[in-house]
């Protein structure tokens, strides 16, 4: 456990979001990224997030505060999370891809840092615009969102030492995987559903007839 | 004491009975109202409001000593408090007093260069300021003009002119006048726009042209299409005029019918050229939320337009029975209103028009006019948005404060009071109220203001606070490169 948030592993992350391409090297290649922290960065952003939902003033925020619920964001982030690097590990194992299912990890999470801090950033700011003000806030939202995302796709190139083009398609796959991931889960807890019916309905009759 | 007690006791049982019959009736009474009350917040969601105004009788032909009225389609107020109702099926125009009880007159013929004319479906009719009646005299084509006793005055036809078809067919429906006595005249199928007629009954132009728009999708289709398929498909017109009030300064208020809901009524200057003001949402076309399939759904269909006091008018839709008051900027007020067969709901409404106690709508298919009188509520909020068209806005505060204490977080109250506050130059509170009115646009106006003031005061401090810091820093930093030698930093952290 101290291993995971030790204090070097916490300067690496910083290392990483100012020298992306470099960082995700070194992380793939000398361990120098902890899975733990990754993870608690996701469960960050997601706070970040629900935050800015709720409490970016209302001259920039259409969000009704009353209809977020934070823990339903953490939950639905999360699951993203691990779709995410389920599905992107499922095509790059085919597509020779070098990272292990860890790197990814680590890739998605602290990709997510600069989303989370100026979604934090943005919340405190908009409590001071004016209407006619809102586009700096937007601004500072959409440089932390261009940020992750690029930050995201270097990770992911670096992580398994493909080329820009190669990691656009497996992006791509990566949603196609999504898609059939969800798919599939659908159709499973359906047929659980059917065959749970199935029993209960035994039951009951059962039941009844007793 | 005993006895005492016990007479205590029955008293207090008497007086919980009685309060509880007596609120209950007034809970009896709310629900009792044969349609729904509502507003549309910030979110436009709709939120039920108390009652701004409540049913309060009809009249009928018979209720006035006459025959039924026989699809009665237009109705206007004088001057003088007296009513003219345009019974087109009985081919009459019918006058009552101001208290709504009795016939004054009815006119269903005239003298005409000695010889007795009569109406054939009069439409619309209108009285102007100089006291003179205008009839639209539909299926004769024409427009009559008359003394509010029925004397003969003129006769307004058969408009010419090179803009006008050759085929074109005169036949007026609504008609109103401004204060030099030119003629607005709504015609049918005149989708061009209102037709204006000259005091002397010249034929001067259309006004108020509704411009059509085609959306890009359409566009592109039409350029897809052949020739012979182009033909096929139905043409591009706009909608047609549907009623027509005129304001004090002689702005014509026309409503119309908007297919995508958004603006059903303008506010046309001299030009023809529209000024109306919009709220924040841009829209003056009644319902927000509507279904999507069913009887009642689509965007409300505007059939007429009254201009009230101090900038306010009411809309009233055909198709779900409502009536819509807006302010000048354009602000939804107050709804209320709905279709049935209840008395205070309407079959098909037709027209609407104020009087000094109510509002009225003519039903033509009821052939009764409806009559509704304004609550407490809304009565305050008629007071108030009143009170800032007039200027005299921090009064209006009084008065929003008593329709919160009726209807609690009520945005139009809370908004009005932060306006007020605005006004009154005390930036803070009107940030307050703004703020739960979610109102941006004068939130931010507030808040503005307010910084400019907190830097204003503060700016000796934030200057000498700046100073002082970059000196620090120049000190810190020569004490530093004094203390450990100047010494390169770099390398991978």
């Amino acid at each position: 456990m101290k291993e995971l948030f030790s204090k070097d592993k916490w300067s690496f992350l910083f290392y990483t979001i100012s020298h992306p391409a470099d960082g995700f090297y070194e992380i793939r290649h000398r361990n120098r990224g902890s899975v733990a922290i990754s993870i608690l960065l996701v469960i960050l952003f997601s706070l970040s997030f629900s935050i800015n939902r709720i409490g970016a003033s209302f001259v920039v925020n259409d969000v009704d505060p009353r209809f977020v619920d934070a823990l339903d964001e953490l939950t639905s982030v999360l699951v993203l999370f691990g779709l995410i690097c389920v599905s992107n590990w499922s095509i790059t194992c085919l597509m020779q891809g070098e990272g292990r299912m860890k790197d990814i990890a680590i890739a998605v999470g602290y990709s997510m840092l600069p989303a989370t801090v100026c979604f934090a950033v943005g919340t405190i700011f908009s409590q001071f615009v004016a209407a006619d003000e809102g586009a700096f806030y937007w601004m500072i939202v959409a440089i932390g969102i261009a940020y992750t995302l690029i930050m995201m796709l270097i990770g992911i190139m670096q992580v398994h030492h493909y080329t820009l083009g190669k990691t656009l398609v497996t992006i791509f796959l990566t949603f196609v995987a999504m898609f059939i991931i969800i798919f599939i889960v659908l159709l499973f807890f359906d047929l659980i559903n059917q065959v749970y019916s199935f029993f209960y309905s035994i039951y009951q009759e059962l039941i009844f007839r007793a | 004491m005993k006895k005492m007690n016990l007479f205590k006791k029955t008293a207090a049982c008497l007086l919980t009975v009685m309060m509880s019959v007596l609120t209950l009736g007034e809970a009896a009474y709310a629900e009792e109202l044969p349609y729904d009350t509502y507003n549309y917040n910030y979110r436009e969601d709709i939120v039920m409001t108390p009652a701004p105004y409540v049913p309060d009788g009809s009249v009928t032909g018979l209720s006035l000593g006459t025959t039924n009225f026989k699809e009665p389609q237009d109705l206007c107020v004088a001057e003088n408090g007296e009513i003219y109702i345009a019974d087109t099926g009985n081919n009459r125009i019918v006058i009552m007093d101001a208290d709504m009880k009795n016939v004054v007159r009815i006119i269903d013929s005239f003298e005409r260069d000695g010889v007795t004319d009569t109406f054939s479906a009069p439409y619309g009719v209108c009285v102007s300021e100089n006291n003179e009646l205008y009839v639209a005299d539909s299926r004769n084509k024409r427009v009559v003009v008359l003394t509010p006793e029925g004397e003969f005055i003129k006769i307004v036809d058969n408009p010419q002119s090179e803009i006008l078809d050759d085929n074109f067919e005169f036949v007026p429906l609504k008609v109103t006048v401004d204060y030099a006595d030119r003629i607005y005249v709504i015609g049918k199928n005149a989708f061009e726009g209102i037709l204006v007629f000259e005091s002397n009954g010249q034929f001067t132009g259309y006004f108020g042209t509704i411009e059509v728009k085609i959306s890009l999708w359409e566009k592109f289709w039409r350029r897809l299409a052949s020739k012979e398929e182009r033909s096929n498909q139905q043409l591009y017109i706009p909608t047609e005029f549907t009623g027509i009030d005129v304001d004090s300064d002689g702005f014509i208020y026309a409503s119309n019918i908007d297919s995508d809901g958004i603006q059903a009524v303008r506010r046309l200057n001299p030009q023809g050229k529209d000024v109306i003001q919009k709220g924040e949402n841009a829209n003056v076309g009644g319902d927000l939320v509507v279904g999507m399939y069913g009887d009642y759904s689509g965007p409300s269909e505007i059939t007429d337009v009254v201009y009230r006091d101090k900038g306010m008018y009411s809309l009233l839709d055909k198709k779900r029975g409502r009536i819509f008051t807006y302010d000048k900027e354009g602000n939804l007020l107050y709804i209320f209103g709905g279709l049935g067969a209840q008395e205070g709901t309407f079959i098909t409404p037709v027209a609407i028009e104020v009087t000094d106690e109510h509002i009225v709508v003519l039903d033509a298919t009821h052939n009764a006019v409806m009559k509704f009188k304004e609550t407490q509520y809304g009565a305050l909020i008629n007071d108030a948005v009143g009170l800032r068209f007039d200027g005299d806005e921090t009064l209006a505060i009084a008065k929003w404060e008593e329709v919160l204490r009726l209807d609690e977080n009520n945005e139009l109250a809370n908004n009005g009071i932060g306006k007020a506050y605005l006004t009154a130059g005390d930036n803070k509170k009107a940030m307050h109220y703004l703020e739960v009115g979610m109102n941006r646009k004068y939130y931010s106006i507030a808040w503005k203001r307010l910084r400019n003031e907190i830097l204003a005061d503060n700016l000796n401090y934030i200057l000498t606070g700046a100073i002082v810091l970059l000196i620090g820093l120049k000190i810190y930093k020569v004490i530093k490169r004094k203390k450990t030698g100047v010494q390169k930093e770099g390398g991978l952290l």
